[in-house]
């Protein structure tokens, strides 16, 4: 939402994007929690590490997530990144045990092993469970993102056949989770959480509308995001109980 | 009892190396607002210890009302203690929190479905009990008796110094010290072996008597403090000097900020605070990453 309204000012008449988060992801990651009043208190120190040879510690406060675990050590990456990718490394790999174990503590005890990092950072996630399920969101928007500027299939598509196509791809990324996406979205639904999936919610349908190439800059740019929000919204508990021949597992009673 | 989260920005404040070096200095050389030698004030906090130790738990109870265990329970909170975790409690004798950490965990087990991991999980689960002071663990083992602990492989009773653990690098989950902090020679000793002993990911939480800032409230905390308190000690325990010592050593402690500060000298990341009762207590924690 913020981007586009950036892009809005900033740009005359185009349609392209041209402010891009390199990652939005991390963009996200960060200020996803935006609406908790905890924010980081005390600058990072750098350590006194046995083989230092430099203690650069990059400007940017955003950086992408250190890779599969491997940072070099020469490297003095910002402090804080550092607890963000290994927050993000933990709550990727926890996805992987959500069909299991359910948007719950125990699956991110399990991605915490899985990657190495002792169970205790789980924690330290504000709102734990709510963590990862937002997590998904914005991971997912993030694809979203990806599939939008890869381009192929919006190309001749008329609005509304476009918005159809992106309300497709975005609810078939949930439907590896279908049988806990109950419990997902019980977990947005929670007082303490509402906030942050709303605007979660606003942003994927802000992305969707401007995809399909939306212009408009008075009242009706929050009619339509609203009528586009409910649409996705019960299209997305359909899907939940959807048992039509070609359509996804059904959720699971237990 | 009002919980607030309170989070400032250190980026702004000055404070030059000299200056906290005196600081802290002058923490290694202090005995409440007595000047001491440094060699001498472990002996003496050891004596203190000794002499409060049978009636620790009682006098806790009347000089917090009771709500020192609402604190340990927001620490153990906190902690978020899953089964099959190796903890350290640091200053820990008595083991209320501990006590706390064992019964949350052995409740996730009760609660889980029948997953014969995690059953195997709760077996490894470790906690250990570290203390200078034997008297105060000793009390800490008898509690455990009565509560039908006395043979849980899970808590282990260690006595060590906080500025130099006897326990190997990367071998803890969590750290915890529960009012203990105030009470060391030397901190950041005490917390560069925090940091050692945890594994990556591992977080420190530290529960301790903190500087009140509101104002009517500072000055009542005050009267609390430095006349009921050691009347109090005087009356029930027969002691006065240890609890003016108590009061007293509260106050030489660093506030919240110099003190989450220090903490992240250490090394550790995402240092915050929460004060609890305006700041009568407050939680600092950290993780190593």
């Amino acid at each position: 939402m913020y981007r586009t309204v950036v892009n809005r000012i900033l740009l005359s008449g185009g349609g392209r994007r041209l402010l891009r988060q390199p990652d939005l992801r991390t963009v996200i990651s960060s200020s996803r929690f935006s609406t908790t009043t905890e924010t980081q208190t005390i600058p990072n120190r750098p350590l006194n590490p046995p083989d230092s040879s430099s203690l650069s510690s990059s400007s940017t406060s955003f950086q992408t997530p250190p890779a599969a675990g491997d940072v070099p050590r020469h490297e003095r990456k910002n402090p804080r990144a550092e607890y963000e990718g290994e927050q993000a490394r933990v709550l990727q790999a926890s996805l992987r045990h959500v069909l299991r174990l359910g948007w719950s503590e125990k699956a991110m005890i399990a991605g915490a092993k899985e990657v190495g990092i002792s169970p205790s950072i789980v924690g330290s996630f504000p709102r734990k469970e709510a963590a990862l399920v937002e997590f998904f969101m914005d991971d997912c928007l993030q694809r979203l993102i990806d599939r939008i500027d890869s381009g192929e299939e919006l190309q001749n598509s008329t609005p509304s056949q476009c918005i159809y196509k992106l309300v497709r791809i975005r609810l078939e990324m949930q439907a590896p989770y279908i049988s806990k996406w109950p419990q997902a979205l019980s977990i947005q639904a929670h007082p303490l959480n509402v906030s942050t999936s709303f605007k979660q919610r606003a942003m994927l349908v802000d992305e969707i509308w401007h995809a399909a190439g939306d212009e408009t800059s008075d009242l009706d740019w929050y009619v339509k995001r609203t009528v586009l929000g409910g649409i996705y919204s019960t299209t997305e508990i359909y899907m939940l109980t959807d048992s039509s021949p070609g359509s996804f597992p059904l959720p699971s009673r237990a | 009892m009002a919980l607030r989260l309170v989070t400032r920005n250190l980026r702004n404040r000055i404070s030059p190396k000299l200056c906290s070096a005196s600081l802290l200095h002058s923490h290694a050389t202090s005995f409440g607002f007595k000047e001491v030698r440094e060699e001498e004030k472990s002996q003496m906090v050891g004596k203190v210890f000794s002499n409060v130790a049978s009636n620790y738990d009682l006098m806790n109870d009347f000089m917090s009302a009771g709500l020192h265990r609402l604190w340990k329970d927001r620490l153990v909170s906190e902690l978020s203690p899953f089964p099959g975790m190796k903890h350290l409690d640091v200053a820990g004798g008595t083991g209320d929190v501990a006590f706390r950490i064992l019964e949350i965990v052995n409740s996730i087990r009760r609660r889980a479905l029948q997953d014969p991991i995690n059953d195997d999980l709760q077996e490894e689960t470790r906690i250990y009990v570290c203390d200078i002071n034997q008297n105060m663990l000793n009390i800490g083992k008898n509690r455990a008796i009565e509560r039908g602990l006395g043979e849980a492989k899970s808590l282990v009773w260690v006595q060590g110094d906080a500025e130099a653990l006897s326990f190997e690098d990367n071998s803890m989950d969590g750290y915890t010290i529960a009012f203990g902090i105030r009470n060391v020679t030397h901190i950041e000793k005490v917390l560069t072996e925090a940091y050692r002993v945890l594994k990556r990911g591992g977080r420190f939480l530290c529960l301790e008597l903190s500087h009140v800032e509101i104002p009517v409230f500072k000055e009542l905390y005050d009267i609390y403090s430095f006349s009921v308190i050691p009347r109090l000690g005087e009356v029930v325990a027969g002691d006065r000097e240890s609890y003016q010592y108590l009061v007293e050593s509260i106050r030489r402690f660093p506030p919240q900020e110099k003190f989450a500060s220090m903490i992240a000298d250490a090394g550790f990341q995402k240092v915050k605070y929460e004060n609890l009762v305006g700041g009568v207590v407050a939680i600092h924690s950290g993780i190593k990453i």
